[in-house]
């Protein structure tokens, strides 16, 4: 329990760390703060020639919540495959480390004893359409060798968990969309995986039930799963994962904690959103005289775009003292996730 | 119009992006073409193994086989008996055997019989072989034919001129015949203008009694009155001598009336005048049978000379006649050393008669070994391809990567479930064919490993099409295009025996007809399993090899299927996405 509270931060769950043994102890640092499981070096994929990802260096660590975002083709589903075994690069190292002896290992010559550790969710549904809920689940367990009582146990859980277990009779084909979705990843947590990787999670899903999985995910990435998405929902991306990498035109443009990856976009790309109440006509007025880029009207409330935004801070002071202006909320906004990509992909095109 | 045009176009163009698509159908049809033309595209004979025994191989019998050979026939002489030939038939290594007869010499009306023996459960060869060989014999028939033909019209030839020749002999008997007629017609003309009529007078013999009655009444009333004058003359006074006169003349009297009484009452004793009259007539007549009689000489001997005549005549046309006889008992000597008599035999000397190898049995019987392999390879080809299909293109393939199980388990997964399939096909099959035909009963158990190898080899093959086709049409297409070769290619419909040597060896080792073969042998031929087992070795040959190369196509083919089921169903979802931003 000790070890669980100390590594709940930020959405990252526990990891149960063998502290008797002293491999481990030597490496106890290292897997404490920064514990990585799959670390790519220098990869880069080729398909007939064509270059598709070059120059790739990151690593997932346990515990992560992962996401990988890109434009459509940027080569982010081509990454996910990378990091799932699907595929191997044509030049670089993708190494899985194990938990018990810490030592990265080659992920594509060792994937045999590695896949019982990862589970897959592509973009599409991936069970026996044919096959009920249960049926599926108890399929994959048991070629999973999962013991009888283990297996029954994980997948009453399971269904209890991705709230199936009404439906568990029913035909996977009988299930809504985002029923199916969570039959999907049910099947990929049946035998417990430490990584879960989800290509487009919440596509083709309308809001409630992509709200419905991110809130799954993040459940699961509570019970200690590690979790690698490839999405282009940027905002699912920057609500539920602590560490992303943003692709584009084949290479890794930035990789880190969401923070880190924010901060080169944050110096003069605050938006100043003033909520207004009465006289809109002269506030919009007013503000024109700021040091402004933009400034767009959105009914309610109008958003400022600085050129410089401490100065055009102090002088919206100023204004609102001399000019005895009501406002109901002023706001600074940091960029989002959509506004920094939007940013990255023009700033590169 | 051009809406339909578009259309057309699209789906060409779809066709032919989608390259396995555009490969099997122009490569299908043209491979199958290929190999069908390299194999059937030649107008040698077919080339058939013909075993052949005969009781004496004499010189026409040799002169016969040497036929046989240079008409392409490999000819392959039994010495000993017709039953190894048989057997040679069963294994496969004789197309047909023929007995032959002792000689092609027809010498009575019985025909030459010509035995073949077949196995019918190969249909079109028993048809290509009689066709074949009765074309062979055909012209030998023909040959024998022509001789009995010309033997019998050498004879006709013969007898017309011994008949010519007995004509004139004829004609002249016939001449002198009609001459003994006409002189025997004169003859009987003037026999028959004979007068040989007798006179009809009737003579009154009456009067003589008559007269004779009359004169024996005088005469005793004569003597009666001169005995009575006797008595008077006693009585009259005349002296005794006077008296003895007259008495002594009256006894004298007396006597010569009693003589005349005697003389009336002998014999002949006839009227004068009557007797003179009858005796005129009777010369009259006389001289009337005289002239007759004389005339009928002169006749008589008018007819001597026609009848002596006559009679040189006939002697003359008697030796015609014996001339004629002898020559027609040599034509009917020579007719009847024609033994070959019968209009049949004449026309068809050669009698063939076909036997079969087995006991006769049904048609199903014959067809039930290629019936059950054909629907073992169609379905075991198709099953297997589809099921491969299946998984590949199931959603949950992708899955199937991180399981933690070899690859080999996931291939004998499809084809347990395929034979398992092919297996409930094959027993509906067998129960079925049990109630048509019984017999199948008593090597059902051999019956079973050949299916379940069969199905084992043709369902390697469906799923290496599987692994290696990408859509589901296609590969079924692929499947459907395999099996048609190896059906084409088996014999069941072409005749192997029509292509080349070297084609037939290798179609010889095609599973469809190794498997084929089997079941007819142990089916209908009941052939124990030991002269059989090198085919079973080779389709367990078959069914291993082919299941390493399915375990290699597989592992070849698999990141292949896995990039290709990702790059799919990524490009699928980048459209529903684009379709549902799009509203």
């Amino acid at each position: 329990m000790l070890t669980e509270t100390l590594f709940k931060n930020n959405n990252r769950c526990c990891l149960f760390i063998p502290l008797n043994t002293p491999k481990t102890f030597i490496n106890v640092q290292k897997f404490i703060f920064k514990v990585e499981l799959i670390e790519l070096n220098e990869v880069a994929k080729e398909f007939n020639k064509v270059k598709v990802l070059s120059n790739v260096n990151i690593h997932v660590e346990d515990g992560d919540l992962f996401g990988i975002i890109g434009q459509s083709g940027s080569g982010k589903t081509t990454l996910l495959n990378i990091l799932a075994g699907f595929i191997e690069p044509t030049f670089g190292t993708v190494s899985y480390v194990s938990k018990i002896d810490h030592q990265p290992k080659n992920l594509y010559e060792n994937f045999h004893k590695i896949k019982r550790h990862l589970g897959f969710n592509p973009q599409h549904p991936s069970f026996y359409p044919k096959l009920t809920v249960k049926e599926n689940l108890l399929h994959f367990g048991q070629l999973y060798g999962l013991k009888h009582e283990t297996l029954i146990n994980n997948a009453k859980n399971l269904l209890q968990f991705t709230q199936l277990y009404e439906h568990r009779d029913k035909l996977a084909e009988q299930l809504s969309g985002g029923m199916q979705k969570r039959l999907d990843i049910s099947c990929s947590l049946i035998h417990k995986p430490k990584i879960l990787f989800l290509d487009e999670p919440t596509s083709d899903l309308d809001p409630v039930m992509q709200k419905e999985i991110i809130q799954l995910i993040q459940e699961v990435n509570k019970q200690g799963v590690t979790i690698v998405i490839a999405s282009h929902h940027l905002e699912s991306i920057e609500k539920i994962c602590n560490k992303l990498a943003i692709i584009h035109h084949g290479q890794v443009h930035s990789f880190g904690e969401f923070e880190e990856v924010r901060k080169p976009y944050l110096k003069n790309n605050i938006n100043i959103n003033i909520k207004i109440g009465k006289d809109k006509e002269r506030i919009i007025q007013l503000v024109k005289k700021l040091p402004v880029n933009k400034i767009v009207d959105k009914e309610d409330y109008l958003i400022l775009y600085p050129i410089d935004t401490e100065k055009t801070l102090n002088m919206l002071n100023k204004l609102i003292k001399e000019e005895n202006l009501y406002l109901h909320d002023i706001d600074l906004r940091k960029p989002s996730l959509a506004e920094i990509f939007a940013k990255i992909t023009a700033e590169k095109d | 119009m051009s809406n339909l045009l578009l259309l057309t176009k699209k789906n060409i163009i779809l066709l032919f992006r989608a390259k396995s698509s555009a490969l099997i159908v122009f490569f299908a049809p043209l491979l199958l073409i290929l190999i069908l033309g390299l194999s059937f595209n030649n107008t040698s004979k077919y080339g058939l193994n013909i075993g052949v025994h005969a009781s004496s191989y004499n010189d026409e019998i040799n002169n016969f086989l040497a036929e046989l050979k240079q008409q392409e026939f490999n000819v392959v002489k039994y010495d000993a008996t017709i039953a190894a030939c048989v057997e040679d038939i069963k294994l496969g290594i004789m197309h047909t055997c023929i007995e032959l007869p002792e000689t092609f010499q027809i010498q009575s009306n019985t025909p030459a019989q010509v035995t073949f023996y077949v196995d019918k459960s190969k249909i079109n060869l028993v048809w290509m072989i009689q066709d074949t060989m009765q074309n062979k014999l055909g012209i030998k028939e023909q040959q024998i034919s022509e001789n009995i033909a010309k033997d019998v019209l050498n004879k006709l030839t013969d007898t017309t001129i011994r008949i010519n020749n007995e004509k004139n002999g004829i004609a002249s008997a016939k001449d002198k015949s009609s001459s003994a007629s006409k002189n025997t017609e004169e003859a009987r003309n003037i026999l028959s203008a004979l007068d040989l009529t007798v006179p009809t007078a009737a003579y009154d013999t009456t009067i003589l009694t008559s007269f004779k009655d009359s004169m024996v009444a005088n005469l005793d009333d004569s003597i009666l009155k001169i005995t009575a004058a006797k008595a008077s003359v006693s009585k009259t006074s005349l002296n005794s001598s006077e008296q003895k006169k007259i008495t002594d003349s009256l006894a004298a009297a007396a006597l010569s009336l009693a003589n005349a009484q005697v003389l009336i009452n002998s014999e002949e004793a006839i009227s004068l005048n009557a007797i003179i009259a009858m005796v005129t007539s009777l010369q009259t007549d006389l001289t009337s049978t005289k002239t007759k009689l004389n005339t009928a000489s002169a006749k008589i001997a008018d007819s001597n000379t026609n009848l002596n005549s006559v009679k040189t005549t006939l002697a003359e046309t008697m030796t015609l006649l014996d001339n004629t006889q002898k020559t027609l008992e040599q034509i009917n000597t020579n007719l009847q050393s024609q033994k070959v008599t019968d209009a049949n035999v004449i026309s068809q000397p050669i009698q063939t008669k076909i036997e079969p190898i087995a006991q006769e049995k049904t048609h199903l019987s014959y067809m039930l070994p290629i019936l059950l392999i054909l629907v073992i390879m169609f379905s075991s080809l198709l099953l297997g391809t589809s099921l491969v299909m299946m998984e590949k293109n199931s959603p949950a393939f992708i899955r199937n990567f991180f399981l933690p199980i070899r690859k080999i388990n996931f291939i004998l997964s499809i084809y347990l479930t395929n034979v398992f399939l092919i297996l409930m096909q094959v027993i509906i099959i067998l129960i079925l064919s049990i109630i048509f035909v019984k017999e199948i009963t008593n090597s059902l158990h051999l019956l079973a490993i050949i299916l379940f190898l069969a199905a084992s080899i043709f369902t390697f093959l469906g799923m290496l099409i599987g692994y290696l086709f990408t859509s589901e049409e296609t590969g079924i297409l692929a499947s459907l295009s395999l099996g048609s070769l190896l059906l084409f290619i088996s014999g069941t419909i072409l005749p192997i025996e029509a292509a080349s040597a070297a084609i037939r060896e290798i179609i010889s080792f095609s599973p469809f007809v190794i498997s084929e073969r089997l079941i007819r042998e142990i089916f209908i031929f009941n052939s124990p399993f030991a002269s059989l087992w090198m085919d079973f070795l080779i389709l367990i040959g078959y069914s291993l090899m082919l299941f390493l190369i399915t375990l290699i196509a597989e592992s070849i083919m698999h990141k292949h299927l896995l990039e290709r089921f990702l790059r799919h169903h990524h490009n699928i979802h980048k459209q529903n996405s684009k379709l549902i931003k799009n509203g």
